[in-house]
């Protein structure tokens, strides 16, 4: 077996018997311990109880040198460490040290060694409060000055979250890293150790790091999934906070995709995350998803949705998507390993972004991505470990307000078979069907600094917008047909051939979706005013 | 007839209820949602939903039935 060398610090009692188990060996004579314990007094006053603190990352790194040096030094063949960290009483096991040697001699002078030099140079602070009332910090100089070197810039020791847990046998750190103890899920009797292996195995790709993928990638991380991929081009924006858990204040303007990847490494550094601070498009989609078992959807766009929908039953990756809006969502699992049904299915014509409302313009509540996002974690576990309960052929869709849960079936249509959706257009994630492609060459946008100026162009001009917008905004100064959203896309006031139309709303969002939806049926005059009625009025 | 209805996302916002009971005539969903239409400011085409019967999606001209619940779903994209 490997020589032992761990040191761990935590905020559970000390569990001597599983310590000592880690250092077992048959080459081994004997075993040397020291406990630490806290007492009642210290210079005169009476202690009531302690709290130990640590700068973490280093105070790992140095208990570890001195268990290397300790090895090397003595020749003991395993040496470990484990010490406490927050409120401690009187009585508990501040430290533990454990030696294991081919003779008892140097197995005794490696445990003082070791002892020794963690109390003299490993950075652990410890706060005494006494009976008086009073409390003060304790610590030696030299770690005192070993830390401040070391964590300039650092204006609290303890800005690293929990300890590690410690001297859980693991068969799912190829490296030797520390990691989460996954001793509650692994108690599970469908998961296990084999189960843990799996997941140790396996890989995932999450796309968005934003309201839905904030969980996702929290649970997948602590769960111990091996790889981890995060598709994000964003930068952090205030506005994200309220449920993106995942980030602080300070961190806005930054990489989504790099925070994301930070923080999972210190929440488990056994695992790989791999960055990909890139907008997913259909150049990049394939080679991106394609190294990867299992794709999770946590994008905010129908555009990227379908996208990565037509790639996975491309590609046969299952796939696990998600949407919400303001207080519910939407979840569906694409199972082409199963030969299941896909978003086409549901959604046969790709719909349109700007017409339904994203997060920005709709609002949501920030628990509600939350909840999606950790059904999205909870079915990725699922589908890895092959757990029961799988999400079949359907659309589930939650209504948090009401707590309503709709579970709607929803077969495989007829047109798309054993994985390869017949109803994928030509060029994947396009959205525009193979006919229509053409027509798409105009562009759809175009701009004017007056309606005036469009109608001597020639346009028709279309006012989409509802009618309580268009009454208490109306367009003067240019002749306008108001025919709102519904009535054109539902066929009402039917299109001339021969004009050219410029529909109009009130931000340009609306009126290119419609512009993209009309000419997806084939309508090549259809254009949208750039930035729309906002625009105009800010040229003015 | 009557029929369970429930409305989800933007149609939730603009019928401002999730769910009721309807007495139609309607024959269809299709005629369904034409009728409540005219009841709420819907701004999508039933082109752009999709509406379930009896917790399955369904055809916009299929039967309805007396007792049936009908679920109208528009896409939704947030993240």
């Amino acid at each position: 077996m490997n020589p032992v060398r761990e040191f761990h610090l935590t905020r559970e009692p000390i569990d001597v018997p599983r310590a000592r188990a880690r250092l077992a060996d048959p080459s081994c004579g004997g075993y040397a311990a020291f406990e630490g314990w806290v007492r009642d007094h210290n210079e005169g006053q009476r202690v009531q109880h302690l709290e130990y603190e640590a700068f973490e990352p280093l105070a790992i790194k140095e208990a570890e040198r001195i268990l290397g040096e300790a090895i090397e030094r003595f020749g003991v063949t395993h040496a470990a460490c484990l010490h406490r960290v927050g409120d401690l009483a009187i009585g508990e096991m501040a430290v533990w040290v454990g030696v294991s040697a081919r003779h008892r001699h140097e197995a005794f002078l490696a445990c003082r060694y070791i002892i020794d030099e963690v109390k003299h140079r490993v950075p652990i602070w410890k706060k005494e409060h006494y009976d008086s009332g009073d409390s003060g910090w304790v610590n030696c100089e030299r770690c005192a000055a070993v830390a401040n070197e070391q964590s300039h810039g650092h204006t609290h020791p303890h800005a690293h979250g929990d300890p590690q847990g410690y001297g859980e046998p693991d068969v799912h750190q190829p490296h030797g890293l520390p990691a989460p103890d996954y001793s509650r899920q692994m108690a599970l009797r469908e998961v296990g150790p084999q189960g843990q292996a799996r997941l140790a195995a396996s890989s995932v790709l999450v796309v968005g790091a934003g309201g839905l993928g904030v969980p996702v990638l929290t649970y997948l991380a602590g769960a111990g999934v091996g790889r981890i991929g995060i598709v994000d081009a964003d930068r952090l924006e205030p506005s994200n906070l309220h449920r993106q858990t995942l980030y602080a204040l300070a961190d806005v303007g930054r990489p989504k995709a790099e925070l994301a990847a930070q923080r999972l490494r210190t929440l488990n550094p056994a695992i790989a995350v791999e960055v990909h601070a890139v907008r997913l498009d259909a150049a990049n989609g394939a080679a991106l998803i394609a190294p990867y078992g299992l794709v999770i959807d946590c994008t905010d766009n129908f555009s990227t949705k379908f996208l990565l929908n037509d790639l996975c039953m491309q590609l046969g990756r299952p796939a696990i998507l998600s949407s919400v809006y303001q207080y519910e969502g939407q979840l569906q699992a694409l199972r082409p390993d199963r030969g299941g049904s896909c978003l086409r299915c549901i959604w046969p014509e790709a719909s349109r972004d700007g017409l339904v409302g994203s997060c920005a313009e709709a609002g949501v509540l920030g628990p509600v991505p939350g909840v999606f996002g950790s059904l999205q974690a909870l079915e990725a576990l699922r589908i890895l470990l092959d757990l029961p309960g799988q999400l079949g052929d359907e659309l589930l869709v939650l209504d948090l307000t009401t707590l309503t849960l709709s579970r709607v079936r929803a077969r495989r249509a007829a047109q798309c078979h054993g994985g390869a959706c017949a109803r994928l257009p030509a060029a994947p994630g396009s959205g525009a069907r193979p006919a229509a492609a053409a027509s798409q060459a105009a562009p759809l946008e175009v701009s004017f600094g007056s309606l005036l100026e469009a109608a001597r162009g020639g346009f028709t001009l279309l006012d989409i917008r509802e009618p309580p917008e268009v009454r208490a905004a109306p367009i003067r100064g240019a002749e306008v047909s108001h025919v709102p959203l519904r009535q054109l896309l539902g066929g009402e006031g039917a299109l001339e051939e021969r004009r050219r139309y410029l529909l109009i709303c009130a931000s340009g969002r609306r009126s290119l979706a419609a512009a993209q939806e009309l000419r997806s049926r084939g309508f090549a005059a259809v254009f949208s005013l750039s930035g729309g009625l906002a625009a105009l009025e800010a040229g003015d | 007839m009557n029929v369970r209805v429930q409305y989800y996302a933007l149609l939730r916002e603009q019928a401002g209820r999730s769910e009721e009971a309807v007495a139609t005539q309607a024959r269809t969903p299709r005629e369904l949602y034409e009728e409540l239409s005219r009841r709420y400011p819907f701004s999508l085409p039933a082109e752009m939903l999709r509406v379930a019967v009896n917790a399955e999606f369904g055809e916009w001209s299929q039967p309805l039935a007396e007792g049936d619940a009908v679920v109208f779903i528009p896409p939704v994209a947030g993240g």
